[in-house]
């Protein structure tokens, strides 16, 4: 039968947290093959702007003190994966002493808002368009526009922001430019009024990434499409004298879309990524912009816990997607079987 | 050869006139089916026999209307009943398919939707033919429920009490008023009713092909036409589908056609024959008359290369047809493989020859005036 086996299950989770502990160790490595250290670099700045810092030397050996940079690697490292564990990220220098977990708890719902809601539309409306691009049924008319509308497909979604900023912001300036919400509003709030704001701030992030994004998956379906259309089956579902509208959802939709969520758990990484630089362009308050600052202020513990989270926000979505395609491909559970 | 099988009434249900079929490629069209022509009887089972790409497939096609492209109908006549298929619109179309014309499919194996039950694939065909079954209201439904709850009898075992429960509950919530129906359809093709939940890829070939027959003859059409229904299936589960179909179509009453190029499978279970060669049918006649009497050179050929496990002989028949279906030759259509072809043969296209009662065939040979010619060919032919 169709579902989730409990072998099924025990390897997606497998997978996850090997992800996360490579993910980890890699965060843990990269910035230490880097010459130098944080904290002599932040010291070297600080005496850049100051001019001049008293007892430089004493400052920095008690900071590496504090943030046990004397110890060795592999005590740095036990410690490293414990305060993980632990959820523990640290504090973030650029910001001391915020905690990097108080940031990134401030900024993680809204990129998750973000890039949740563009992925939700960009997916539903690419394999519509798709769909509706390889139905025989579908009209002449919107054959031609959805190809038009799909001319933003291919650029960077950072151009695609700056695009749209310097048209909806600044020319016709009818969206804001910059931030989540409006400044008015000194924190989040739950009224309606602040809810307005937030879409009217998040229209345009939203469309830079939908934009640039729809028209791949629309390409995809298509060509799902047309391969679901040679099947055995089709024919029999025309034979039958179903309705066209029935077939195409429930015959070739269906199963095209399998295809489609595997690609999607694929490119949730890249989605992300791109997603990071769009926040910057609008300057959102989400992690995209937390990690720019971070890497701004050479911000070692900042960086290391903003891409942390970042990771562990992607494989969890790609997660949820695994689980959740045993549900809608009853084939699938077998091979865990 | 087979025991004389009842004919069926005299009435025709599919009326097939003068049907062209090009596949367009860019080296010319590809003629697969060429101006063919036959009846189907009332209850009648039909055999369509012929080598592979000889248009059988493309022939049901086009009476189903489900000709792919870059294929389409050059001209002809198809009648179910006295509806003119070719003349209906795109919504008398849908409404007529399934009910007048269904069809078991060549490939069984994918031709159901993978990611659909059974059951709901039996469904939706009989629900968009005869709208939503009638579903009870819920409040309907609800009282009946909570009339048959009750508490546990002293000493009843709970899980008999609980199972109890769990099916009324299931009435309740999730009532399927097609079950009984394709209950039956189950029982008519030898199907358990335990597969009624099941995925396509859950069933065996032979089941799946039972499916598709159980879905074929769901709405009683008037014809059913079986593409090589079971070609895919081993030798042994061949027969048993086979004989399945044929029980199930006496059981429901339709007129079927069964294409096939396993010429003694047919025997068991076809009335008449039809012999396609390159998009023709060469010979047409009551089962026990192509066995006992073959007549088009073609025909003799095919029978001649049953194999038989009683002698061993010589293959006699080459492999596949020689000319190219863009371009045939002259005259009659098989001259090119024909030991008795001679000049007259690549001139004229012999015309459908009535020889005895309802046995048909096209070769010169057969026209009164060739009689000689005939004698001597078939003579030195059974000499050799
Ligand atoms: N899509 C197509 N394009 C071109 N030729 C085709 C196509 N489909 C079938 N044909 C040709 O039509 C002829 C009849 O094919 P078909 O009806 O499938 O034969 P059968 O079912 O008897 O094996 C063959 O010669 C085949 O090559
Ligand atoms: S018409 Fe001529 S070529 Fe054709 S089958 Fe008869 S004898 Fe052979
Ligand atoms: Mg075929």
């Amino acid at each position: 039968m169709g579902g989730l086996s409990l072998n099924y299950i025990m390897r997606r989770l497998l997978v996850f947290f090997l992800t996360l502990w490579v993910a980890a160790t890699l965060i843990f490595i990269i910035p230490r093959l880097a010459p130098g250290d944080p904290i002599t670099a932040m010291v070297a700045r600080m005496s850049q702007q100051a001019g001049f810092v008293e007892n430089a030397d004493l400052i920095i050996e008690g900071w590496k003190e504090r943030f046990g940079l004397n110890d060795p690697v592999y005590v740095q490292y036990l410690r490293y994966m414990g305060n993980l564990l632990r959820f523990d990220l640290g504090l973030a220098m650029a910001r001391f002493p915020s905690p990097v977990s108080q940031l990134v708890s401030r900024a993680l719902p809204w990129t998750i808002g973000l890039v949740g809601i563009a992925t939700l539309i960009f997916f539903t409306v690419g394999n519509l368009f798709g769909a509706l691009l390889a139905w025989t049924k579908t009209p002449k008319l919107v054959k031609v526009l959805i190809p038009m509308s799909m001319i933003f497909t291919s650029i960077p979604p950072l151009l695609a922001g700056l695009l749209l900023v310097y048209i909806f912001g600044f020319l016709l300036d009818i969206f804001p430019q910059a931030y989540a919400y409006h400044h008015s509003f000194r924190q989040p709030e739950f009224t309606l009024k602040f809810i307005g704001s937030v879409l009217h701030h998040g229209f345009l992030p939203a469309m830079a990434i939908v934009l640039v994004t729809f028209g791949y998956w629309a390409l995809g379906m298509r060509g799902m499409m047309v391969t679901i259309e040679g099947e055995d089956y089709m024919i029999l579902a025309q034979a039958k004298g179903l309705k066209p509208f029935y077939v195409l959802y429930r015959y070739m939709i269906r199963n095209a879309i399998l295809p489609q969520m595997t690609a999607l758990a694929v490119s949730i990484g890249t989605l992300v990524g791109g997603s990071v630089l769009v926040e910057v362009i609008f300057n959102y308050n989400g992690m995209g912009t937390l990690i720019f600052t971070a890497i701004r202020e050479q911000d070692f513990n900042l960086i290391q816990g903003t891409s942390f989270i970042l990771i562990v926000t992607s494989a969890l979505a790609v997660l949820i997607i695994d689980l959740s395609y045993p549900l809608i491909d009853p084939r699938i559970s077998l091979e865990g079987k | 050869m087979s025991e004389q099988r009842e004919t069926g009434s005299e009435r025709v249900v599919l009326d097939v006139d003068n049907l062209r079929i090009h596949y367009a490629t860019p080296q010319g069209d590809v003629i697969a089916v060429s101006d063919i022509s036959f009846e189907l009887y009332e209850g009648e089972t039909l055999g369509l026999v012929g080598e592979s790409g000889c248009g059988k497939s493309t022939t049901a096609y086009g009476i189903l209307q489900l000709v792919q492209p870059p294929g389409y109908i050059v001209h002809g006549s198809i009648e179910v009943d006295g509806t003119e298929v070719l003349n209906l619109t795109e919504e008398e179309l849908r409404k007529f398919r399934w009910t007048g014309l269904s069809l078991i499919p060549q490939g069984a194996m994918n031709s159901l939707n993978p990611t659909m039950r059974v059951k709901a694939q039996i469904v939706d065909v009989i629900e968009s033919h005869e709208g939503k079954a009638n579903y009870e209201s819920f409040r309907e439904r609800l009282s009946v429920f909570l009339r048959k709850i009750r508490r546990p009898r002293r000493g009843e075992p709970l899980k008999k009490y609980l199972g109890e429960w769990l099916r009324n509950l299931t009435l309740l919530l999730r009532y399927e008023p097609l079950k009984e129906r394709i209950f039956d359809l189950f029982q008519a093709v030898g199907l358990p009713n335990r597969i009624y939940n099941m995925y396509p890829h859950e069933l065996s070939g032979g089941m799946k092909q039972r499916v598709c027959i159980a879905m074929g003859v769901a709405l009683h059409p008037t014809v059913v036409i079986a593409d090589e229904a079971t070609s895919a299936l081993d030798v042994v589960v061949q027969r048993i589908v086979a004989q399945t179909l044929v029980e199930v179509k006496d059981e429901i009453g339709v007129s079927l056609i069964v294409i096939g190029h396993d010429m003694g499978l047919l025997a068991q279970i076809v009335d008449r024959i039809a012999v396609m060669y390159a998009g023709k049918i060469v010979e047409i006649a009551p089962v026990e008359n192509v066995y006992a009497n073959p007549l088009h050179p073609y025909t003799q050929l095919l029978i001649d290369s049953i194999p038989s496990i009683k002698e061993r002989k010589p293959l006699k028949i080459t492999e596949g047809i020689t000319h190219d279906p863009r371009n045939p030759p002259s005259g009659c259509i098989f001259r090119l493989r024909c030991p008795f072809a001679w000049e007259h043969c690549a001139l004229e296209e012999p015309p459908q020859i009535n020889v005895e009662a309802k046995h048909e065939v096209a070769c010169h040979l057969f026209d009164e005036q060739f009689e000689e010619r005939r004698s001597n060919a078939f003579a030195a032919i059974a000499n050799s």
